[in-house]
């Protein structure tokens, strides 16, 4: 599975939503999105776009991969 | 299927059974047990007398294929909802059953039969004490690649089980006797459909439980 950093947490804050409502909202269990968050667990496409659009962030801020990170510094 | 569906195909049911009862009785008493006694059907010709085991032969075939379709079609028509089934833990005492599978052990002297070793096979029901446990859980992404994981992990343990046992007793007279050797294989097969059976919910509720329990330490 490839290192990624999730900055889920904060944007999903930031909306005003709790992991719960968050997980209603994309259609799965709470503990995915705990998971999600902790960068434990590489979410589908689907998922991901999901997710993207309920915090209203593009994934490629919420998800960063290695080499972003590196990049982002 | 509907309550009412169910009702008359219970009542279909114990009419077959009735059925059939009442033929074997009139076969028994009033016609030398034919057609339950062995007999070689090869030289078979039809007799009046025969009618009633041949029509509640055919009442029970009939009834279960009936059943069959009726499955089949709800089975294709139920909405494939995202939450495991309902199942009750304590039906994993039914792994007790496996148990009759040292019922061989007694059987194979006496008569040659070997077939109680397969009851071994019912060890794996043992698996719904695990699936209980994750009755009625929604099942996300996550959860389905856990399933899958779990699934592939005890099907990679049971067959390199049968093919090791298959390579050792494929030799033919490894513990000096065929018969010994068949019984062996028949034994271990058994056992090894059990543990993918067991494991596969067991690992599943292992990951799903330790990921939850991480969660709540956090």
């Amino acid at each position: 599975m490839p290192e990624f950093e999730c900055r889920l947490k904060a944007f999903r804050q930031q909306k005003g939503l709790t992991q719960e409502q968050l997980a209603l909202r994309v259609g799965v269990r709470r503990e995915t999105i705990m998971r999600l968050e902790k960068a434990q667990y590489n979410p589908s496409l689907k998922l991901a776009v999901d997710i993207s659009r309920a915090v209203g962030v593009p994934i490629e801020e919420i998800f960063l991969f290695e080499e972003e990170v590196v990049e982002n510094g | 299927m509907k309550k009412k569906t169910g009702k008359r195909l219970i009542l279909a049911g114990v009419a077959c059974a009735l059925l059939m009862a009442a033929a074997c009785c009139y076969a028994i008493f009033c016609d030398n047990g034919r057609l339950i006694a062995p007999m070689d059907f090869s030289q078979y010709q039809f007799r009046l007398q025969d009618l009633p085991m041949l029509l509640s032969f055919l009442a029970v075939a009939a009834y279960f294929l009936v059943l069959l379709f009726l499955l089949a079609r709800a089975g294709l028509r139920k909405p494939r909802e995202p939450i495991t089934r309902k199942i009750n833990p304590k039906l994993g005492w039914l792994g007790l059953f496996g148990f009759f599978g040292f019922l061989g052990f007694y059987t194979y002297p006496m008569d040659g039969s070997i077939f109680p070793f397969t009851f071994f096979l019912f060890f794996g029901f043992f698996g719904f004490f695990y699936e209980g446990k994750m009755s009625n859980t929604f099942m996300d992404e996550r959860y389905r690649e856990n399933q899958i994981k779990a699934q592939h992990t005890a099907n990679k343990i049971t067959l390199t089980i049968i093919f090791l046992a298959a390579l050792f007793l494929g030799q033919g007279r490894l513990i000096g006797s065929l018969e010994y050797t068949l019984i062996a294989l028949v034994v271990i097969i058994a056992l090894s459909f059990a543990l993918d059976i067991f494991l596969s919910q067991y690992l599943l509720y292992r990951w799903d439980q330790k990921e939850r329990d991480e969660d709540k330490e956090d």
